[in-house]
């Protein structure tokens, strides 16, 4: 249950809110709006769910609780990608999946959609699989052979796009293929999946973003990097030393920008939903920040960051030519492991 | 039992405690961790929200603290433990070295001046520079030096030693230790206060710029003894800013941060600074960013709205979640404006963080050793029917440390504590005091012998005035054999100064030429008899008010008044004589009149001091207006709260209480009342010492108001509150708040009626989670802990719709409309009970102003001797006042005053004699006509007409002769001006003493030789 209720209409969520920077949205208005006379507003469809605002809420009003639970139900303003990815999961909801089989590991990796990712966004130009492989690679370099979880989708976007009982129908059979599995330990390189597994699934085993296992490499680059909190992992969770501490560890530099951390700025996309003129304008104002640092490689570890920055980088009419590079860490490390040997 | 009280914390809250203690006949001792008493409003530059200088009217407390026989002081010692049980506690506390030896310290500040070693300055909030030896400021008590042991060169790295070598009385001693001492005493008085919430933890605010600064460090920036000379400037360049943003809630209301109260005081101490700013400088532009603007106190809502129409200070209702810092170092707010929906993007020259109030440090170490609770806020826990009493019997609680208060309810909260620790102690009153021992007065040698001493105030009037310049003059008038200047001449090291040069240049007349003798004559006073002089040859003349302070732009010319009215000081001073106070007996006995929660606590607090009380009601059963309650704020039934308190009416041998009862007459005056009373028409006369009003207020009924009384649907919030008692069922319910407040005709806020709305919101709720509660507000004014009441109803899912005083909303039947502001539409809501929250008004208070000639305020309520200092006092001697009469307030706020006013009384009724005034006027019966004049104009019935027989050789007759009655007169010279024959002189004043003021004001005009029309600008 959200705590609406608690808002007493001091406007520092709107005033904080990075959507505000480029339309005419008011967290305070809705809540307000849905609070006082049960209205349903715009804003709980243009809300990117990035979290801010309810770290600065002096009320501590769960407006993302708020936003998830008002979307239930309801037809989404926009869904980026035809609805296709939603579609996918939807149809995968509802056919058999894999046979739940015993783990030979106590670690169980899971890759998420990421190697789905080449099939339709071809135009971004970014090995999404190569995520995964790395991930392997570097996992091996520290004694961790885990065992592949073939899995369904985490339900991450469906869950935020309100449609719960696709979620619910995804979970109970990832939470079965788990148990089945025996694993202790659930490992993942996407911050999304990170988040619904600690947080919406409820699985009773260590979960593990792969980020937390990544400063003994014992790596020794040279290289001066920035750094993108996707808002999953960063604020959702609140990691924000361990992706830096993988970097700095294995001897990189990491240049923050302007907004790091706590108060970092949104990718611009959510849950594969508001891609447009507005949200555009939020990735290029992140991608300034990071070509402010002077670093040439801008690392992340959310897919969905990593291909919404790289998306704006390969446009056809690009807005700006940026050069610097977009990683996900698992990548940038593994090729530098290799590049080692 | 002990005979003594300890007092933990110095500041307003623990002096205020002191006196009333010391002056009530027990030994205390006060204990302040830091090296002078003052707290917190010592750093004050004015007080709301009548803009009095703070450190003016805290000065002469201070003062008053340092010298009272029966208070011995502390300072910079901290409280390790608190045992025992009331009546024998052991303090143990740690006197921390000040490596200075206070019995040698003269508080010269030759050590300061030649310190090298310099540190931030606590007290200007760390914007300036101290030494490492230091005094903390001019007015500090006791006014000696101490040794920052953690800067000090010699004391980290055994070099230098200059203020050692430099001090003349030899009190530095680098050897001195802590030392621990146990007191033993009756009773605990914890008066610990707050600490200032630190913003650097909200690091959106961006503290660690030179920019953005704490409303503390503001007030400090504004006050003539600041570290920019009250000349508002950035930190960062020295430039006068030209636009100011206020954040209001930093470090309130915040539970993110386990802040959840509010603070109480910021909403007025950021209008009150706003206001001081603007008169600094009249083009600064000021917008305060806020949630609600919680002006609920007396006068505080006419203050926030001559903030705004007079002063032109923006409230802009939206809360900036960050200070952004541009590129080029300067600031800027973003924040959502709510009735256009755009996001605007401000740039401010200085942004002042209006920071809460934290409990103290000391609060949770206390409670431990000595096992007193806190609340959940971290506050000293108390109740609502005890609001001084700690969970432990004997310790008493004070000030901000119960819970975020300003300083009248401080204060008042303060006599409280005061007088339940000495009702605890009655039995051991006077057995560890002394008497305050003067030296006999020395003879008078015929010739005028006259010393003027010149005050800087600072820079209060040395800035314009020129001082050295005046004490040249001086000394070329007539009888004056010595002058001089001072910084500040009411501090406590002036005070040997002054006793000094009597005893050297045997001055026979004392002038301080420094600023009003209201609040400063008697401690000049009390110096010149401390030095064997008869206080009444002592002028005070005053160069602030009357010059410096109206003359700010004409230097030269204030100069020349200031030496205009030394001159008249000097000339008046000459014909002083020696004047007498008289020792009159009083009567040991009180009268309350009020039944109410307010005068049956007061009645049992005096009662249970050991004095006789006659607690006069007009209805035939107490209660007052806690009889038409049905529920308290923390859950409580009144009824046993009521029947607690009739009980130990009833019980104590001490009370008669007359119900159905009237006081109809009063004669007399301090100490000796004599008053009818008409009881069931029958009338009793009832002598009595001291007099307590407690006459409470009255629930407005809003006839013609939202069309009250046409529709049964329609009701106040009184009778919903009635009606609670025994269940209201209801689909939705709608209520209206400041109905007939906050308006054109009553400007006032009414205070309690947002807890009450609130409270009853909740109770409806938890009746039924479905009834559909909105409540229609302009401000939410649940100050202080009851915010966390506004937290729950919000949980429980009750509806807050802000509307606007221009678009009132429309009550038609059951149905309402308002104009929703946030929407910027009408909406309807249709409702079973439309609930309309009016104020408390005042009752028929004109009576008893009538009876006692004590004030009304301009909405018929008491108007108490000082709004800050002197809450429950009124300027007429011997009465007292608490409760709703004084202006409406909460239950537990009544209770606090009620238990003041019995504190004050007591402090009379402890005495065992009244001292009249010295300076009264006399009748020369020779001239008297016996025409009764003076008995009509005397506003304290001191003068009377008797029969005489003349005789005048072979005739005699009778006539009537007039007598003042030297225990009521006041020396206020109505009389003596009004006698058509001459024949009364107001002793003092007397026409001889201000003609030759008056001529000396002329001569001294023409002496100075300035141009002619200057002269009449400044007649």
């Amino acid at each position: 249950m959200s705590n609406v209720q608690s808002c007493y209409q001091c406007g520092k969520c709107t005033s904080i809110c990075p959507m505000r920077r480029v339309s005419k949205t008011s967290p305070r208005s809705s809540i307000y709006n849905s609070n006082v006379y049960g209205l349903e507003t715009n804003g709980i469809w243009t809300c990117l769910t990035c979290g801010l605002c309810p770290m600065e809420c002096p009320q501590q009003v769960d407006f993302l609780t708020f936003v998830r639970e008002e979307r239930q139900g309801k037809r989404p303003l926009e869904v980026a990608h035809l609805g296709v990815f939603t579609e996918f999961a939807e149809l995968s909801s509802k056919l058999d999946g894999a046979r739940h089989q015993k783990s030979d590991s106590e670690y169980g990796y899971f890759p998420g959609c990421v190697d789905q990712f080449g099939l339709f966004l071809h135009d971004v130009k970014t090995n999404f699989g190569e995520i995964t492989t790395s991930s392997m690679k570097l996992l091996d370099k520290i004694g961790i052979k885990p065992q592949i979880m073939d899995m369904k989708c985490c339900g991450h976007d469906v869950l935020w796009q309100g449609k719960k009982d696709v979620f619910d129908r995804l979970k109970k059979y990832n939470i079965d293929h788990i148990k089945e599995s025996g694993i202790e330990t659930l490992i993942t390189g996407c911050a999304e999946c990170y988040r619904t597994f600690s947080k919406d699934y409820g699985l009773g085993i260590k979960v593990v973003h792969i980020s937390e296992l990544l400063d003994k490499l014992g790596l020794k680059i040279n290289a001066d990097v920035t750094y993108h909190d996707p808002c999953r992992l960063g604020r959702h969770m609140g990691m924000y030393d361990a992706p830096r501490k993988a970097l700095t560890a294995n001897g990189v530099t990491v240049k923050e920008m302007e907004h790091s951390k706590e108060n970092a700025l949104c990718c611009g996309v959510s849950s594969f939903m508001n891609c447009n003129e507005q949200t555009k304008a939020l990735r290029i104002a992140r991608m300034n920040e990071a070509e402010a640092t002077g670093a040439k490689t801008l690392i992340t570890t959310c897919s969905k960051c990593l291909a919404h920055f790289n998306c704006l980088k390969t446009e056809k009419d690009a807005v700006k030519k940026y050069d610097i590079d977009v990683v996900d860490l698992s990548v940038f490390l593994a090729r530098q492991l290799e590049a080692g040997k | 039992m002990k005979g003594s009280v300890a007092v933990v914390g110095g500041g307003i809250a623990g002096i205020q405690a002191s006196l009333d203690l010391a002056d009530s006949g027990y030994k205390t001792y006060l204990i302040e961790s830091k090296p002078s008493i003052g707290g917190v409003m010592s750093q004050l530059d004015k007080t709301f929200p009548t803009n009095d200088c703070a450190m003016c009217i805290l000065s002469p407390k201070l003062v008053e603290t340092g010298r009272h026989p029966n208070i011995e002081l502390l300072g910079y010692s901290d409280v390790k433990s608190i045992t025992g049980k009331a009546g024998d506690f052991k303090v143990k506390l740690i006197k921390k070295a000040r490596y200075v030896d206070e019995t040698k310290c003269t508080g010269c500040g030759t050590c300061t001046e030649k310190c090298p070693s310099k540190v931030p300055d606590e007290y200007n909030a760390e914007m300036s520079k101290r030494k490492s030896i230091y005094i903390p400021f001019a007015q500090a008590i006791p006014r000696v030096a101490t040794i920052d042991a953690a800067h000090c060169l010699y004391l980290t790295k055994g070099k230098c030693g200059v203020c050692k070598k430099v001090c003349g009385p030899k009190a530095v001693d680098y050897e001195q230790k802590d030392k621990e001492i146990e007191l033993n005493v009756g009773s605990v008085v914890l008066a610990i206060g707050f600490k200032p919430f630190d913003p650097s933890i909200l690091k959106n605010y961006r503290f660690d710029h030179p920019d953005v600064i704490t409303s503390l460090q503001f007030e400090r920036l504004l006050s003539a003894s600041g570290p920019t000379q009250g000349h508002v400037t950035k930190q960062s360049d020295g430039k006068v800013p030209k636009n100011i943003a206020f954040i209001q809630c930093i470090g309130s209301r915040n539970p993110r941060i386990n802040r959840k109260h509010c603070s109480s005081v910021c909403c007025m101490y950021a209008t009150k600074e706003s206001i001081i700013a603007k008169e600094h400088d009249q083009e600064l532009d000021i917008t305060i960013f806020h949630i609600d603007i919680r002006a609920y106190g007396k006068n505080f809502e006419e203050f926030y709205s001559r903030a705004q129409k007079e002063y032109g200070i923006k409230y802009v209702n939206s809360r900036p979640p960050e200070v952004v810092v541009n590129p080029d170092n300067t600031l800027s707010l973003q924040y959502e404006d709510f009735t256009t929906g755009d996001l605007i993007t401000m740039n401010y020259d200085m942004v002042v963080l209006s920071i809460g109030l934290d409990p103290a440090d000391s609060a949770r170490a206390l409670a431990e050793s000595s096992g007193i609770l806190l609340d959940d806020f971290g506050n000293i826990a108390t109740s609502i029917e005890n609001p001084v009493e700690t969970s432990v019997p004997g310790i008493y609680i004070c000030g901000v440390a119960q819970g975020p208060k300003d300083i009248p309810d401080t204060v008042a909260q303060a006599s409280a504590a005061a007088s339940k620790a000495a009702a605890l102690l009655c039995g051991e009153r006077g057995t560890l005091i002394r008497e305050r021992k003067f030296p006999d007065e020395k003879k008078l040698s015929p010739e005028p012998r006259i010393g003027v001493f010149v005050c800087h105030c600072g820079i209060n009037i040395g800035s314009v005035v020129n001082v050295p310049d005046v004490v040249e003059y001086a000394k070329t008038l007539p009888g004056v054999t010595h002058a001089r200047e001072m910084l500040y001449a009411c501090s406590s090291d002036s005070q040997s100064t002054i006793k000094d040069a009597i005893a050297r240049n045997d001055l026979n007349r004392v002038v301080v030429a420094s600023c009003t003798p209201r609040t400063h004559e008697p401690l000049f006073q009390n110096t010149c008899r401390e030095a064997g002089l008869n206080p009444y040859l002592f002028e005070l003349a005053n160069i602030r008010e009357h010059c410096s302070w109206v003359h700010m732009k004409e230097k030269e010319r204030a100069t020349e008044k200031a030496k205009a009215i030394v001159q008249m000081a000097v000339a008046k001073s000459a014909l002083f004589q020696p004047l007498y106070k008289q020792k009159v007996p009083l009567i040991n006995r009180a009268i309350v009149l009020g039944a109410g929660v307010a005068g049956m606590t007061a009645a049992i607090d005096i009662a249970n001091n050991g004095y006789h009380v006659t607690l006069i009601e007009k209805e035939k059963e107490p209660g007052g207006m806690l009889r038409d309650m049905t529920e308290l704020y923390d859950g409580k039934k009144p009824a046993d709260v009521l029947r607690d308190l009739i009980r130990k009416v009833s019980e104590n041998r001490n009370i008669k209480f007359l119900n159905e009862a009237k006081l109809i007459k009063v004669e007399g005056y301090l100490g000796n009342f004599k008053g009818i009373v008409n009881n069931r028409g029958k009338e009793i006369s009832v002598d009595f010492g001291v007099a307590v009003i407690a006459t409470g207020a009255r629930n407005l009924e809003p006839s013609g108001l939202f069309n009250y009384g046409k529709d049964p649907r329609i009701i106040t919030q009184a009778q919903l509150e009635k009606m609670l008692g025994t269940g209201v069922s209801a689909n939705t319910i709608t209520m209206i708040q400041c109905v007939g407040a906050r308006n054109k005709e009553r400007e006032y806020c009414g205070r309690i009626c947002c807890v009450d709305a609130v409270k009853n919101a909740i109770r409806m709720k938890k009746a039924n989670i479905s009834t559909n509660v909105y409540v229609l507000y302009r401000d939410m004014r649940t100050y202080g802990v009851t915010e966390n009441l506004y937290e729950k109803a919000r949980d429980l899912g009750v509806l807050f719709i802000r509307y606007d005083e221009e678009r009132p909303p429309k009550v038609q039947g059951g149905s309402v409309v308002v104009h929703d502001i946030m929407l910027n539409e009408d909406i309807e809501i249709a409702s079973d009970l439309v609930v309309l929250s009016t104020p408390l008004v005042a009752g028929e208070n004109e009576e008893i102003n009538q009876l006692f000639k004590i004030p009304l305020d301009k909405n018929k309520f008491f108007l108490e001797a000082h709004p800050k200092l002197r809450p429950v006092d009124f300027a007429t001697d011997g009465v007292f006042l608490c409760g709703s009469a004084q202006a409406p307030k909460l239950i537990d706020e009544a209770i606090s005053q009620a238990s003041a006013a019995a504190s004050r009384a007591c402090t009379i009724l402890s005495r065992e004699f009244i001292e009249t005034e010295g300076a009264i006027s006399i009748v020369n019966e020779a001239r008297c006509i016996g025409c009764g004049t003076c008995v009509a104009v005397c506003p304290y019935n001191a003068p009377s007409l008797y029969d005489v027989t003349v005789k005048v050789e072979e005739v005699t007759y009778s006539t009537k002769k007039s007598k003042i009655n030297p225990a009521g007169c006041k020396g206020c010279g109505s009389c003596a001006a009004a006698c058509p024959a001459g024949a009364i002189t107001a002793q003092h004043f007397s026409s001889k003493e201000i003609g030759e003021a008056i001529d000396a004001f002329d001569k001294g005009v023409r002496s100075i030789s300035i141009e002619k029309q200057i002269v009449e600008v400044m007649v």
